[in-house]
């Protein structure tokens, strides 16, 4: 196939995955309980306020149409409409955050990334003693997020990059130690091992090429993870990133904020799926 | 040997946990009001929690509790990322590049609205128990795209080995190929996801307590017990609110060895 | 192998240092400003626009009043204004100004501008919440017969008319800045959304000490936008923040361990916890529930079954005091000291129920035709107090056959069932009570009104009480008499009390932390606490410098 094509065509994939992103997030959150509520609405003082801006909501997006068209016509005006709690354009409202959370995620994921193969390699090359080797990763899965978080902020050691990178390490960890684990024990390290290779050399020639496809489908996997673990860790950490403004806009069900959160997601998504595709053609050259 | 250690030390725990629900005297419902957050006693060997129940007796149904509906979720949602990743991987091209679009647009969806629909269908007098039947089933059926492309890939490895080709031309069946060939290798995949779901589930039930849903008052929630543990004020009253994450521990410690062992011996 | 042991070694070396930046807010100190944290971005910075209670807090903090109530007196005091006069019919108000008084960016205020604020809030365009407060505000007129006097026109007397303008900023006519231009102690200086709120000190305020010394003492203010309990507790004990103005229950032992004299209880609040049956006609219950639920006994029943000294001491550790009307003791002013309320008693609560029909099975209560007695109370999730509640009641209630089952929803998802559907059985929320003048929890007890949360919106009330109630409170709020507005306020707490719409169950304490290292704190259990005199408050000594964040 010919590379304008294969453009062509992977654009086409990220296309319709925003749009079904966001007709998706549309629906879930249009029908999910308590689109049309205020929390003022108990306060008695504010009460009428926000029920006058409740109304005036209702009339706007009564179907879904009538909120499919406003969204079609905000993105053709190159924008995502107005947040309904800050009542500020969607687009500065995340344009200002992206680059907080895009480098928290980045050094989240390379430092977990470093932490799991740095700890798997030697230990799947481990014959005896594996399960103990591997318990501060154990540890690490049955800690919940918050609590790791607040422990950091308790102690005043760490940030949300160590937290972030540790619950990565901790997941990859255990699917790095089993495909290393499959590669030390293939017939032709064995070999290798008889033969008295180094170590580094086997690592180098034999292991990585061996484990590289799934590595590049293990990346998706960790962007997910990080991904979902971003909101918490955000939270805890008061960062002001996507995380934060996502998990305020789910609490006040933000409509417009949570479409272009979730087309955010979507071309990650598609962008880490891509980075599993481009296995094949590293095998090949 | 070391699997038959696990396994024993897993039963033990789940005995142990049986049985001391069934000789507590008050049941893990009972609240002494007048010693909450005791330290241990006679009566109250791990002391009690900040209502005044027994905490032995708490953990042990929490623990009950969570580790059949995790074990259970975990090991249905790895079944379903398993089988996606495999339809994938032995269709046609197209059929598995819808496939793999279904999985990435399922992953930019927020699904957190699903579960406050899925509350909002059940009555708000269904017992504590089917609540969090229906939340752990939605947990399973919500966990597994994330694997399924990590399946997918090491699937697609597998359908172009050598001995794979070479079942086919010994004239084995694809189920046969399948239960020999497929699932030992896949295991090392399935294995981590299933033990990474286990304590996952086990938070993101008490997490969605939240919405609603999950392990419902009086019954215990091993999640919640899990999560009190970011509360420093809580921390600060007694030790024994360690009990529950050290169980955690020592049960995916346990999963583990037994599931290494099953894989290495197979 | 040992080569790989020394790469991997390499390797955790460079993670350490690709992660080791910690988390903290990136606002900058400034010397000698104050500090604290809200838990929510304010929705606007235009005063006449607030509505809600960060926004609120900071029109406190950088509005310029004509009056200002004081938060220990509860009595009004001239701000701007160096006096004002009410008829004696109620419906003139004449304020004089003070002489010489300039905004922060030194342009003068007069009557002008002064008229032209309060024309302002009326204009119905504004959307302004504090125009309701003036019961007709198309009505109010303003007129203004020199440069230092204001007259404010009503059509009819109004109840309680000085507090209104404790809720009015000055602004300079014609020029709206969103709090950036202001005539209070603090003017907006810098914003970022999620972060921080910075104020700085307005070098024109018209106040000075008796020394003569121009205030406010403090040189700003810095209002951290931090909604994690742990983080805020945490960076008060380093003495990065100087208050913490609502300090949940379960945290006081902590703080008061480390520093007993920084942490207050103010005793009770003016704020109620209570739990509610619906009762609405709309709801989609089956009628067998909705007869339980409009049946006095019943409700009397699961309040004496209710032990409300347990929850003080369990779910709020002490802090908190049992409640059994809708007055709080701390409202002395309107507290019903004879009030009579029906005694915590399990047998009494059994022989009402089985006097109105009710019988037992086991440990099961049914309804005279057979139906098991089962509900669920809702509350909100995130209260760890309320669910404690919640979960003891459910204790409470088994002992007399009732089962229940709790469900906690988050906010928009609960007032959807509560205002909307009025799909829920029994709910179990808190009312917080800004003021302690009755008049002020009038949208709660008027049948009319949509906050009447038992049954709302109704037409005309549905029971005799409930149209006692909306006589006496109208008549507390048109009657110029304080002894007749006593006597129906009492009155309404009597009928509060034998009818059981709401079953108090407590009135949280007040509980503040305040470093000792802040001056001139006047503790007021009125909103905003502790910094109601904002503008005498002083920070001892600088910050602790932190060399990194």
């Amino acid at each position: 196939m010919n590379w304008p094509v294969t453009i062509a065509m992977r654009a086409g994939r990220t296309l319709l995955l925003i749009l079904c992103a966001a007709a998706g997030t549309t629906l879930l959150v249009r029908f999910a309980p308590g689109f049309f509520s205020d929390s003022r609405e108990m306060d008695a003082k504010y009460a009428p306020a926000a029920q006058d801006e409740m109304d005036a909501e209702h009339s706007q997006h009564q179907t879904v149409s009538q909120i499919a068209i406003e969204e079609a016509r905000n993105f053709l005006a190159g924008g995502f409409g107005m947040s309904r709690q800050y009542r500020v354009p969607v687009a500065e409202l995340i344009g200002a955050r992206i680059p907080l959370s895009a480098l928290l995620l980045a050094r989240g994921i390379i430092g977990g990334w470093l932490l799991a193969i740095c700890a798997a390699l030697p230990v799947s090359s481990l014959r005896k003693g594996g399960v103990l080797c591997s318990l501060p990763f154990t540890v690490l899965l049955a800690i919940p997020t918050a609590a790791m978080a607040t422990a950091c902020i308790l102690s005043e050691l760490g940030g949300p990059v160590l937290v972030l990178a540790l619950l990565v390490a901790a997941r990859d960890f255990k699917f790095l130690r089993s495909l290393l684990e499959g590669a030390w024990r293939s017939p032709h390290l064995l070999q290798g091992r008889a033969l008295g290779l180094s170590p580094r050399v086997l690592v180098k020639l034999h292991i990585l090429p061996n484990v590289l496809p799934q590595l590049c489908a293990l990346t998706t996997l960790s962007i997910v993870t990080a991904l979902g673990a971003l909101v918490p860790i955000e939270v805890i950490f008061t960062v002001p990133g996507v995380g934060q403004l996502a998990w305020a806009a789910v609490m006040n069900r933000d409509l417009p904020v949570l479409v272009a959160v979730s087309l955010l997601m979507a071309c990650v998504v598609g962008f880490a799926g891509m980075l599993s595709m481009r296995a094949p053609i590293l095998e090949a050259a | 040997m070391k699997r038959r250690i696990a396994l024993i030390a897993l039963l033990l725990l789940v005995v142990g946990a049986v049985l001391v629900l069934r000789w507590s005297p008050g049941g893990y419902a009972a609240q002494d009001r007048d010693s909450t957050m005791a330290p241990f006693s006679a009566q109250h060997w791990t002391g009690t929690d900040e209502l005044g129940r027994d905490r032995t007796v708490r953990v042990s149904a929490a623990l009950l509790i969570g580790l059949a509906g995790a074990t259970a979720a975990a090991a249905l949602t790895t079944a379903i990322a398993g089988c996606f990743g495999l339809a994938a991987a032995f269709s046609p091209s197209w059929v598995a590049a819808l496939l793999i679009f279904l999985s990435d647009v399922f992953l930019s969806l927020p699904w957190l609205f699903l579960l406050m629909m899925a509350r909002s269908l059940l009555p708000l007098t269904a017992s504590p128990l089917d609540t969090a039947v229906a939340t752990f089933v939605v947990l399973a059926a919500l966990g597994w795209p994330a694997c399924a492309r990590v399946i997918y890939r090491g699937a697609l490895a597998l359908r172009s080995a050598e001995w794979m080709i070479q079942g086919h031309a010994c004239g084995l069946r694809t189920r046969q190929l399948v239960r020999l060939h497929l699932l030992p290798h896949l295991r090392s995949l399935l294995l981590p996801q299933f033990l990474i779901c286990v304590p996952a589930f086990i938070v993101a039930e008490a997490n969605l307590g939240a919405l609603g849903l999950g392990v419902g008052e009086p019954l215990p929630s091993w999640g919640s017990m899990l999560l009190e543990l970011d509360n420093s004020a809580l921390l600060a009253r007694s030790h024994w609110v360690y009990l529950p994450i050290a169980l955690l521990i020592i049960v995916l410690l346990t999963l583990e060895s037994f599931a290494t062992e099953v894989e290495t011996h197979a | 192998m040992r080569s790989l042991f020394r790469s991997s070694i390499l390797c955790a070396g460079l993670l350490a240092l690709t992660s080791s930046f910690a988390s903290g807010q990136a606002a900058p100190r400034q010397p000698g400003e104050i500090a604290w944290a809200i838990h929510y971005d304010p929705k606007t910075f235009d005063p006449a626009k607030v509505d809600e209670q960060a926004s609120e807090l900071v029109r406190y903090l950088t509005g310029g009043v004509l009056l200002r109530l004081n938060r220990q007196t509860q009595q009004p005091e001239p701000q701007l204004a160096q006096s004002f006069r009410i008829s004696p019919e109620g419906t003139l108000i004449v304020f004089k100004l003070r002489a010489g008084l300039r905004f922060s960016d030194g342009a003068q205020l007069t009557s002008a501008d002064a008229a032209w604020s309060l024309r302002r809030v009326l204009n119905p365009a504004t959307h302004a919440v504090v125009a309701e407060e003036f019961l007709s505000p198309e009505a109010v007129v303003i007129d203004t017969p020199d440069a230092l006097t204001v007259r404010v026109h009503l059509p009819k007397r109004i109840i309680g008319v000085e507090k209104i303008f404790d809720e009015i900023a000055i602004e300079p006519a014609n020029r709206p800045s969103e709090g950036r231009v202001t005539s209070g102690p603090f003017a907006v200086a810098d914003y970022k959304r999620g972060q921080f709120v910075r104020l700085i000190r307005n070098r024109n305020y018209w106040r000075r000490d008796a020394a003569g010394v121009q205030l406010p003492y403090a040189t700003g203010v810095r209002l951290d936008i931090l909604n994690n309990r742990e983080q805020e507790i945490s960076l008060f004990l380093r003495g990065e923040y100087d208050l913490i103005d609502t300090l949940p229950a379960e945290y006081f032992g902590v703080v008061a361990q480390k520093s007993s004299s920084a942490v207050h209880d103010l005793g009770a609040s003016l704020n109620t916890e209570q739990m509610w049956f619906n009762q609405s006609p709309a709801a989609p219950l089956p009628e067998f529930e909705k007869s339980w639920f409009r049946n006095r006994s019943f409700r009397v029943a699961v309040s004496q079954s209710i032990h409300r000294a347990d929850l003080a001491r369990i779910a709020y550790n002490g802090h908190a005091t049992p409640a059994f009307g809708v007055i709080s003791p701390a409202n002395a002013q309107w507290h019903n000291n004879g009030l009579k309320v029906p005694p915590e008693s399990i047998a009494d609560a059994n022989k009402i129920l089985a006097a109105a029909g009710f019988h037992r099975g086991g440990n099961q209560l049914y309804d005279a035709a057979g139906h098991p007695v089962k509900f669920s109370i809702l509350t909100n999730a995130g209260n760890p107090a309320r669910q404690k509640m919640a979960a003891m009641i459910q204790q409470d209630l088994a002992q007399i056959g009732m089962q229940v089952t709790i469900v906690a929803l988050d906010f928009p998802a609960l007032i959807e069932r509560l205002m909307h559907k009025q799909d829920y059985d029994v709910c179990l929320l808190g009312v917080s009570n800004a003021e302690p003048d009755p008049s002020s929890m009038m949208n709660m007890w008027l049948s009319s009104s949509a906050n009447h949360q038992w049954n709302p919106s109704q037409k005309t009330p549905a029971t005799e009480w409930e149209a006692e109630i909306d006589r006496l409170m109208q008549l507390q709020a048109s009657s110029p008499l304080p002894r007749v507005r006593k006597q129906a306020v009492d009155r309404v707490q009597q009928i509060v009390a034998d009818q059981q719409p709401f079953v108090y169950l407590v009135y949280p304490n007040v509980l503040q932390a305040v470093s000792p290292q802040l001056r001139g704190v006047q503790s007021s259990i009125l909103s905003p606490g502790p910094v109601w005199n904002i503008d005498s408050l002083r920070r001892e000594q600088d910050r602790p410098l932190r060399g990194s964040l």
